[in-house]
């Protein structure tokens, strides 16, 4: 094919690309280094300060321990319960089928519905859970107002979500291993645990590193969930970098200093993709 | 193919002298409003559907959302000059804000708007050259609730200092253990520091003084916030999630027997005896003092017209006939929206529907506005999360104080 055409036949993905992507980038490069609270046209150039004011201020650092703390103990959990379950499920046993379907559910509803159920789950006086746990004789739990709780209630509400995700990747990558590898196993005299640990892990790990990482992104970019359920409180128990961008760029707006904080989670995010797209694309040994 | 390209043009040069024809017909008869959700949202509902049975070729949309998201949606709106909304509800705290950036028409070259409307609402709604921006719609002022029988039971006089107010939590909880007897709005933002400006008006502190400097860093505002924290044992669980709905709903089934803060529009249901359980028994003050005497603060709803409407004749219209004495009336017996037109604090139905009209309409004139700064949304924020911080202990008072004002001097210097 001449390079013109290719060139001509993908100049529609690129010019989109350069739009939809490149220049938001640019612009929020640059803006991060001004005062401004609409565009360039009032922007005033003031190097470093803004990032001076996020290193300083509580608010910025406590968001971006959230959101660490958040992607960290969601992925972990996610891609361990999506693991159990597809390995559960990679045998044939009555009603599978509707299982999987059930299982999958969560996964179709919109995020926002998602978090106002839970939120009204979580009630501490008059949600489900306190009332199941009531029923037999435990007492309720602050799930929402407890700074010390809040956002692992939010992590379990966003594992109860993405789990399938998770469970549909690696369930894939079960049905890939050549069920020989199996059998070979087996009558080398290898159990159940040998052959998961020897044979399955390790063919499984690319689908694991790509579920891991959509799963870690994903994460880091968590604002629904907490919008709908706490707002970010108690405190700021529960404020993740991207919430905190909004109330610096829509609430307060302070466009300058939401822009230095959306590049530093460019920065920090691009940063983990690469790390795991170095892993994925490593040439198998 | 001659023809096909004179078929695509014919189609073409009809399509265009339609979309011509109907666009600014469209413009003329859609009305959009965005306003607030809770009662004050059935409230202008209630109007639409009145306005839309007398103008039934008007097109009327309106948005329903709450407070926060209310502000982001017409201050957009506003900064991008998008021309998508007509008539906008906005608190008088955002007026300053709007006013200086002339994102409000002149109501008074839009035909005007009716009074005389109660003093302390009127002045909020003028520009720096007294000219209309804004009319006030609902007349909220941050008014104190106790249950006089629970308090009277337990031989507690009805508290008038904030030192009573503490006093008479406790004395509650000794007589009740395991009773929460006081609330209010521990919501981060706006619900929690609506409750907090009374207590530290009271304690002789200032968010912003008035050189236009933070000014929390004061051993008033420190008092004022290890009160306000010091009364945690008397709060019930998870008032940090407390809005005007939780608060309400404690002081009509009688959980609680004191509200820091009580807004007139919560009121509507407190003695009709399908919903409350107090029915006769709540009583609305001014706030209490404490080193100074009570300042009711001023929180009125305002109704204006978006600079950039399309359609500002018509908003002004409906803004007109809203704002009427017979529909403000209406209002307030349909959904206990405080009205704004002070003859009405004086009209026999209301006065009987709503006992405490006269203490109302006092604290009405007596009110004070929020620092009236055009960061005033980005300083309530700041305070606002600062305040929850210290009420769930994750900072102590001193600590919040100096993070809040030294985030409010930054967003005052800009």
């Amino acid at each position: 094919m001449k390079p013109r055409l290719i060139v001509l036949l993908l100049a529609p993905a690129l010019l989109l690309f350069a739009l939809l992507t490149v220049y938001p980038l640019v612009r929020v490069l640059l803006l991060a280094f001004t005062a401004t609270e609409h565009g360039f046209a009032e922007a005033r150039f003031v190097g470093f300060e803004n990032f001076v004011e996020l290193q300083e201020g509580r608010a910025f650092r406590r968001a971006a321990w959230n959101t660490v703390a958040f992607a960290l103990m969601a992925t972990i959990s996610e891609l361990l319960l999506g693991l159990a379950l597809a390995l559960l499920l990679d045998r044939a046993f009555p009603g599978r089928r509707w299982i999987t379907l059930v299982l999958l559910a969560p996964y179709v509803l919109s995020t926002i519905v998602v978090g106002a159920v839970w939120r009204a789950w979580f009630h501490y006086d008059i949600g489900f859970l306190n009332s199941v746990l009531r029923s037999i004789g435990l007492p309720g739990v602050p799930w929402l107002f407890d700074p010390n709780l809040a956002l692992s209630s939010i992590v379990l509400v966003d594992v109860w979500q993405a789990t399938p995700f998770c469970f549909l990747i690696l369930y894939a990558g079960l049905r890939a291993i050549p069920p020989e590898l199996h059998e070979a196993a087996r009558m080398d005299g290898a159990g159940a645990w040998r052959r998961l640990r020897d044979v399955t892990l390790p063919l499984l790990a690319p689908y694991l590193l790509v579920a891991g990482l959509m799963r870690t992104v994903d994460s880091f970019k968590l604002f629904d969930k907490v919008y709908a359920m706490t707002g970010g409180g108690p405190g700021n128990a529960t404020e993740t970098l991207s919430m905190h961008v909004h109330r610096l760029a829509f609430r307060f707006f302070d466009i300058g200093l939401a822009s230095a904080a959306a590049l530093v989670m460019v920065v920090v995010a691009g940063l983990l993709a690469a790390l795991y797209a170095r892993q994925i694309m490593r040439p198998p040994a | 193919m001659i023809s096909l390209r004179r078929t695509f043009f014919a189609a073409g040069f009809t399509a265009g002298l339609l979309l011509a024809a109907i666009a600014p017909a469209a413009a003329q008869d859609r009305l959009v409003i965005a306003g607030r959700d809770a009662t004050f949202g059935t409230a202008l509902a209630s109007m639409v559907t009145a306005y839309q049975a007398l103008n039934p070729t008007v097109r009327i949309e309106r948005l329903e959302l709450p407070g926060g998201q209310l502000y982001e949606r017409i201050a957009l709106n506003a900064r991008e000059r998008a021309r998508a909304l007509d008539v906008l509800m906005l608190d008088d705290i955002w007026a300053p804000e709007f006013m200086a950036n002339g994102w409000l028409a002149n109501l008074d070259q839009l035909g005007g708007v009716q009074g005389p409307f109660v003093r302390s609402a009127d002045a909020v709604s003028r520009g720096p050259a007294g000219q209309m921006l804004a009319a006030p719609m609902v007349g909220n002022v941050a008014m104190f609730a106790f249950n006089a029988e629970i308090l009277a039971r337990h031989n507690i006089a009805p508290p008038t200092t904030w030192t009573q107010v503490a006093a008479a939590g406790r004395a509650l909880q000794q007589a009740e253990p395991g009773s929460t007897p006081i609330a209010f709005r521990g919501v981060r933002g706006n619900p929690i520091v609506t409750g907090f400006i009374p207590v530290l008006g009271a304690f002789g502190g200032e968010i912003v003084n008035a050189q236009g400097r933070a000014a929390l860093d004061s051993p008033q505002a420190l008092a004022a916030l290890q009160y306000f924290v010091s009364l945690r044992p008397y709060l019930p669980r998870g008032v940090e999630t407390w809005n005007a709905n939780e608060v309400r709903q404690a002081i009509e089934q009688g959980r609680i027997a004191i509200a820091l803060e009580f807004w007139p529009g919560w009121a509507g249901t407190l003695d009709d005896a399908s919903r409350s359980r107090v029915v006769g028994r709540v009583n609305l003050v001014s706030p209490p003092g404490e080193t100074r005497g009570p300042a009711p603060m001023l929180g009125a709803w305002m109704l204006g017209v978006a600079a950039d409407s399309p359609n500002a004749a018509r908003a002004a219209d409906f803004i007109r006939f809203v704002l009427s004495a017979e529909n403000q009336k209406r209002m307030a017996i349909e959904t206990g929206n405080p009205p704004t037109l002070t003859a009405l604090y004086s009209d026999p139905d209301l006065v009987q529907r709503f006992r405490w009209f006269p203490a109302q309409l006092a604290a009405l004139e007596a009110a004070q506005p929020r620092p009236r700064i055009t960061q005033w949304n980005r300083v309530e924020s700041i305070l606002g999360e600062q305040l929850q911080i210290a009420l769930i202990g994750q900072a102590s008072p001193q600590e919040a104080l100096a993070e809040a004002n030294r985030q409010i001097a930054r967003a005052m210097a800009r």
